[in-house]
């Protein structure tokens, strides 16, 4: 009877962590909602109708996300290297409000900040890395 | 021989009273905690909430007492010198000896209240260094990597909101995409919470506490309040040398008293003759 009940008691509190819903912080939805919207930018694999499309609806979603990062008193001072390495470049994490900030295109941007420009593809040369 | 009997414990009793040591279970009356609740209460709210915790102390009860106490003994003492002062002959020797008994008695109820104000003063100083140095730790907490990030939060926070307008007008543009419901509840709850906070800012119970007139920080409040306490435990302290020569005057008439009753002659004919020496003091001093 003792172990039945040890048992259903173990089982239940299994249930309730289970059941416990958890959450990502906004940053962290705010960096995969980013990622999913540069994945769709980068994609080859749909047309440019499809690619504007998917692109327009991450991109209204990502405006919220980021205002939300940016108001989110819980991040202030939270010193982990996750935080601290969103706040290091407000151009790469805030991509949305950086580029309209700066009138560019998104991928723009984002390719910009990384350092990869028109001039620097049409100069590159294919070759073994 | 009886009332010389009792005059000599009168002058031992108040010799005693004197050099009591303080009252140990004073402080015991009231034992506030720097809370962090205290620490984000308001500059002058905070005073008061202290001030509300001692009224309800064991501390304040008996300080109260104590204080109605001297107050009777007061009026007693102001009734005995009168009717000291309308009488003579042997009733007059009784009531000068019941005049000294009650000033010996007011003497031990004023250092027991000095010893309680002390305590009370104490408590708040040692309240008032908690809670400063506890506001103190909060703000010394800061390592560079966190500071630098401080730094960076700061900045990206100051970027959106100058350029804010300007982006709005880019990205929600018709072509672009129309205003989320999150951006427009956020400016409902925006301009709630500005309201609230102008309320907030306007109330009474939130302005800065003031100290002639000039606004302080909580920092210099708290400050300001150890100053206060350290003048009242000085204060105090000045007092108590009061009480001792109050102590040291009724020890004395009482000995006056004593003498009265079985004056020796001879004894003090032989103290005339005796040389003191403060009369050659003078010989001391060269101008």
């Amino acid at each position: 009877m003792k172990t039945i009940l040890k048992t259903t008691a173990a089982a239940l509190a299994f249930a309730v962590v289970a059941a416990s819903p958890v959450f990502a912080g906004t940053l962290e939805n705010m960096e995969r909602e980013r990622a999913i919207m540069l994945e769709t930018l980068l994609s080859g694999n749909m047309t440019p109708a499809e690619r504007q499309s998917k692109s327009a609806i991450a991109r209204v979603r990502l405006i919220d996300l980021e205002r939300m990062v940016l108001r989110d008193e819980s991040l202030t001072g939270k010193n982990t290297p996750h935080v601290r390495a969103a706040f290091e470049n407000y151009d790469l994490t805030f991509l949305i409000h950086a580029s309209a900030e700066n009138n560019r295109a998104p991928l723009d941007h984002w390719l910009t900040q990384l350092g990869v420009s028109t001039q620097s593809v049409m100069g590159a040369r294919p070759g073994l890395r | 021989m009886k009332v010389r009997t009792l005059t000599s414990a009168l002058v031992l009793g108040v010799a005693l009273a004197a050099t009591a040591p303080a009252d140990a279970t004073a402080a015991e009356g009231w034992s506030p905690a720097a809370s962090e609740k205290l620490i984000k209460l308001p500059g002058s709210y905070m005073e008061k909430a202290i001030e509300n915790d001692y009224r309800k102390s064991a501390l304040a009860a008996k300080l109260t007492e104590t204080d109605e106490k001297v107050s009777f003994k007061k009026q007693s003492l102001a009734d005995l010198q009168a009717a000291v002062a309308g009488t003579d002959g042997e009733l007059r020797r009784n009531l000068e000896h019941q005049f000294l008994t009650e000033k010996k008695n007011y003497i031990e109820l004023m250092r027991e209240q000095t010893e309680l104000r002390r305590a009370r003063a104490e408590t708040k100083v040692r309240l008032y260094e908690r809670l400063l140095g506890k506001m103190n730790a909060k703000k010394a907490v800061v390592s560079k990597g966190q500071a630098e990030l401080l730094n960076n939060q700061e900045a990206a926070r100051a970027r959106f909101k100058s350029t804010l307008a300007n982006v709005d007008s880019t990205l929600l543009q018709p072509t672009y995409a129309a205003e989320s419901k999150y951006a427009q509840e956020y400016a409902n709850n925006l301009a709630a919470i500005e309201r609230l906070s102008a309320s907030i800012n306007a109330h009474p119970m939130n302005q800065a506490p003031e100290v002639m007139g000039e606004p302080m920080t909580r920092d210099e409040y708290l400050r300001h309040l150890i100053a206060q306490n350290e003048s009242e435990i000085a204060l105090v302290d000045q007092e108590r040398a009061v009480l001792g020569y109050m102590a040291k005057l009724v020890s004395l008439d009482a000995l006056a008293l004593s003498q009265d009753y079985e004056p020796d002659e001879t004894f003090a004919a032989a103290d005339d003759d005796e040389q003191r020496l403060t009369s050659a003091v003078d010989f001391f001093i060269t101008n």
